[in-house]
């Protein structure tokens, strides 16, 4: 199996139980922890598959620390990598702005040479807009604990068979 | 046109060391400042007002950067103390107005503290009103764009401020006229301690405008300087190259309280107060710095280290500044008015042909027109075609003198006040009448600029003061009603700072419009419109002629009682002298001409004579200017009555529309004649 990170931040409580629950489908060994708020650009690109956690903070934003690292992002060449994301976003708090980071994250690896897999059926949600979604889909996979707390478990099943296909 | 396409001009790879040593310089003094805020209220030196901005750095640091002082005009709010900074306001500035001292730049203590301003550089005075300075930024930008330069008007505000009335006439109003307004929009989340929920449906308020035409919508993490700094460059270039209006909403975070008289544990939780700060943007721009080696630690430590010693100096120097003196508390009611020095006791006598009212003031309002290339006059109904104002006062001025001179409004009262008082900021050469109101009793939904326009002298401590007169058609004995018969003059002379002038005769009306005009300040100019046709109203007018405010005019001699009276009722009570001359009571009738300031003289020369005072006004009796009157006699001029103070006036209900319930509700000649009769016969 190609390298594989996963990365999000160790400070964080529900992104870090998302991330466990990932981790433990990919199985033992077959996947790196990688802490996203001291990443550099060699740690990120030592990777061939990569799995960002990437939550959506207030209206639409990216958390502190991918966005302090989307400047070292900008100078990189990510032809041949593949990317999926995964973030906690909240439908019911922030219907405009749902998952939003997930959106911006895969326009900047995608603007670089990045190949984003694992999208998601918008099925079962409800919210407003999100520039996690193109042609229908969620580019990448919404968790949403404080409204489907319940529906976590399967989506992360689900989308890790998913991703596991191509993240070989 | 993609409204979110902002160039990326500034980031951290590539912005100028010298510029990111000297916005980390700001941030970290600013914040060093709005740290060290609370302790001198903890110390009682002062500061008792303090809202913290850490949480609003980025979007702050980037409104400053990109105002040029003395060319664009800034509005700022009380959580700008990091934009005040940015802007050029020296740290020991900010202090001094935070613990209130003297030479504060902003307004020598009068005003509250975290209220920073310079006027001299076009960093407004502004007021604790949350909002209602964007109908200042609207005016300033009128006058940027009818004076052709090439500068924007800034306001500065909290998302929560939007959900005010005057701040979408300010957003409509900008929008239709095409000004060049930015609307920064800081939004933390909060208005107080009420949630944006219950504030409005979309969590970006800046959308709720999505319709209008020719407003730009930009958003920005206000927590990042870099996204803010380019979000604010691109806002003021399509201010500039459009000439159109940006609302530009900027997301922060409040790391503190709303103000150290909150307390923001009380409603939100431990997880969200540990979530905001976590996003700290002065945190961030330090980690970038390092991270992509921009600066070195020890470099950063530095820059620390010497906004420490900066902060140190000017808390040194600040606390040795004086307090304001108690003795200058009057100065700064009133600027100084126009001297009449042709008529300086508003008297002439002039003979010839008799013109109205109306004619006197249309005749004088293009007089001073032609007189001042800088007098503007807007108002609703002012001008289409051959209407020209709601009673044609105003008629042929649009086609004399052109429509960015002569122009209406849309229906919204505070929008025509306030812009008057925003637009008179740009330059002390601008004169500006407004049509306040259709009615003089529809002014009420602009009595918050009322206000603002009252304090704004004092509180700049006699920096700014708007030269505006602000003209209403007052009154009743029109059959009108409710809305359009009723007097406001009682409640408006209540509040310090403007000046009330209320004519009887076409050629006070004149000589008072002028003076009004050419005067620094507030006027209130209110016309009895009952009398704008009235050939009782008519006399002759001298074409150059002035009344001086605060000189009353005797409009009849007489030695047995003192009637002191103004406006339609001037009229009733000559007519009831001259009923009780016919009896052989000699009356004396003071028009009072001006209510502020007033002629205490002639009141007391006039008592002195007759020892009997009847005060007659339109106005209700109870709570109107006459109990002011009425009061002032009996306390400074006991002595020489004979016989108590009496009023006539309007009973205490409203105007009735049926002429038979007006003219019950109303004074007249035959109330004023039995009134008099009582107190002769005292």
């Amino acid at each position: 199996m190609a390298k594989t990170g996963l990365f999000y931040s160790f400070n964080s409580n529900k992104t870090k139980l998302a991330a466990d629950k990932i981790a433990a489908g990919f199985g033992k060994g077959n996947i790196d922890m990688v802490n996203a708020e001291t990443l550099t650009e060699e740690e990120f690109l030592a990777y061939s598959n990569l799995v960002l956690g990437v939550p959506t903070w207030f209206d639409g934003e990216l958390p502190n620390y991918w966005d302090e690292f989307t400047p070292a992002l900008e100078g990189l060449d990510l032809k041949g990598k593949i990317f999926a994301f995964f973030g906690l976003g909240d439908q019911k708090g922030y219907p405009e702005n749902f998952g939003d980071a997930i959106g911006i994250m895969a326009e900047l690896v995608e603007a670089r040479g990045g190949k984003v897999i694992g999208l998601t059926s918008t099925e079962g949600y409800t919210f407003e807009s999100s520039r996690a979604v193109r042609d229908g889909q969620f580019l990448g996979l919404l968790l949403d604990q404080e409204n489907q707390a319940r529906l976590t478990k399967k989506r992360i099943e689900g989308w890790v068979a998913d991703i596991g296909k191509v993240m070989k | 046109m993609d409204n979110q396409k902002v160039p990326k001009l500034y980031t951290i790879k590539n912005t100028p060391k010298e510029v990111l040593e000297k916005w980390f310089y700001l941030m970290v003094i600013g914040r060093a400042i709005d740290d060290k805020a609370p302790n001198y209220l903890k110390q009682a030196i002062g500061w008792s007002y303090h809202a913290p901005y850490a949480g609003h750095d980025g979007i702050q640091l980037a409104i400053g950067q990109h105002f040029e002082k003395n060319k664009d005009h800034i509005f700022m709010y009380y959580r700008d103390m990091l934009t005040a900074l940015s802007c050029g306001i020296t740290p020991e500035e900010v202090i001094l107005n935070g613990i209130s001292k003297a030479t504060d730049v902003s307004s020598g203590g009068r005003h509250m503290s975290n209220h920073f301003s310079k006027p001299e550089w076009n960093i407004h005075n502004f007021s604790s009103l949350t909002g209602n300075h964007t109908l200042h930024a609207v005016g300033a930008a009128r006058a940027l764009k009818y004076y052709n330069v090439d500068a924007v008007s800034i306001s500065v505000q909290g998302e929560s401020s939007l959900s005010e009335g005057f701040v979408y006439e300010a957003i409509n109003g900008a929008d239709n006229e095409e000004l060049p307004v930015i609307f920064t929009v800081q939004d933390n989340g909060y208005g107080i301690s009420v949630p944006k929920k219950d504030q409005t449906a979309n969590r970006k308020v800046a959308n709720n405008f999505s319709g209008f035409k020719n407003t730009r919508i930009i958003h920005c993490n206000g927590k990042d300087v870099f996204d803010s700094m380019n979000a604010m460059a691109e806002a003021k270039r399509y201010a500039l190259a459009e000439s159109k209006p940006v609302i530009l909403q900027a997301n922060c975070v409040r790391m503190r309280s709303h103000s150290n008289s909150d307390d923001h544990l009380l409603y939100r939780s431990e997880a969200e107060r540990n979530y905001v700060v976590e996003y700290d943007p002065l945190a961030k721009l330090r980690r970038l710095l390092i991270r992509y080696n921009r600066f070195t630690k020890e470099e950063v430590a530095a820059i620390e280290e010497k906004a420490k010693a900066g902060l140190k100096t000017a808390h040194k120097a600040a606390l040795k500044a004086p307090d304001p003196d108690p003795a200058t508390i009057n100065d700064f009611v009133l600027p100084e008015a126009y001297e009449a020095k042709k008529y300086p006791d508003g008297i002439h006598n002039q003979e010839g042909e008799k013109k109205k009212l109306i004619t006197a003031l249309n005749e004088t309002l293009k007089a001073e027109f032609r007189h001042n290339p800088d007098t503007f006059i807007w108002g609703q109904d002012m001008a289409n075609k051959d209407k020209g104002g709601i009673f044609n006062v105003s008629k042929g001025l649009q086609q004399e003198f052109g429509p960015k001179r002569v122009f209406n409004a849309p229906i919204a009262e505070d929008f025509i006040v306030g812009t008057a008082n925003g637009m008179s900021r740009h330059d002390s050469k601008i004169r500006i009448v407004v049509e306040g109101a259709e009615f003089a009793d529809y002014f009420w939904p602009a009595m918050e600029q009322y206000v603002e326009a009252s304090h704004d002298y004092w509180r700049s401590n006699g920096k700014f003061a708007p030269n505006v007169t602000i003209r209403l058609a007052s009154g009743g004995y029109i059959g009108g009603g409710l809305y359009h018969s009723q007097n406001i003059e009682g409640s408006l002379a209540s509040i310090p700072g403007v000046r009330i002038v209320y004519p009887s005769f076409a050629d006070d009306a004149a000589g008072l419009l002028r003076v009004a005009i050419r005067s620094k300040g507030p006027t209130i100019f209110m016309e009895p419109k009952a009398l704008y046709q009235d050939p009782k109203a008519a006399t002759v007018v001298p074409d150059d002629f002035e009344v001086p405010f605060g000189k009353a005019r005797v409009r009849r001699e007489g030695n047995a009682l003192s009637v002191i009276t103004y406006g339609n009722t001037t009229h009733m009570c000559l007519e009831a002298a001259e009923k009780l001359a016919q009896e052989g009571k000699s009356l004396e009738v003071i028009d009072l001409r001006s209510l502020v300031p007033l002629d205490k003289e002639a009141i007391f020369n006039s008592v002195k004579k007759t020892n009997r005072v009847l005060v007659v006004h339109e106005d209700k009796v109870h709570g109107g200017f006459g109990g002011e009157l009425a009061a002032m006699v009996a306390e400074e001029a006991f002595e020489w009555l004979d016989a108590p103070v009496k009023r006539v006036g309007s009973i205490f209900t409203p105007v009735g529309f049926n002429r038979i319930l007006e003219k019950a509700v109303l004074p007249d000649t035959d109330k004023i004649y039995e009134a008099a009769k009582q107190l002769l016969d005292y």
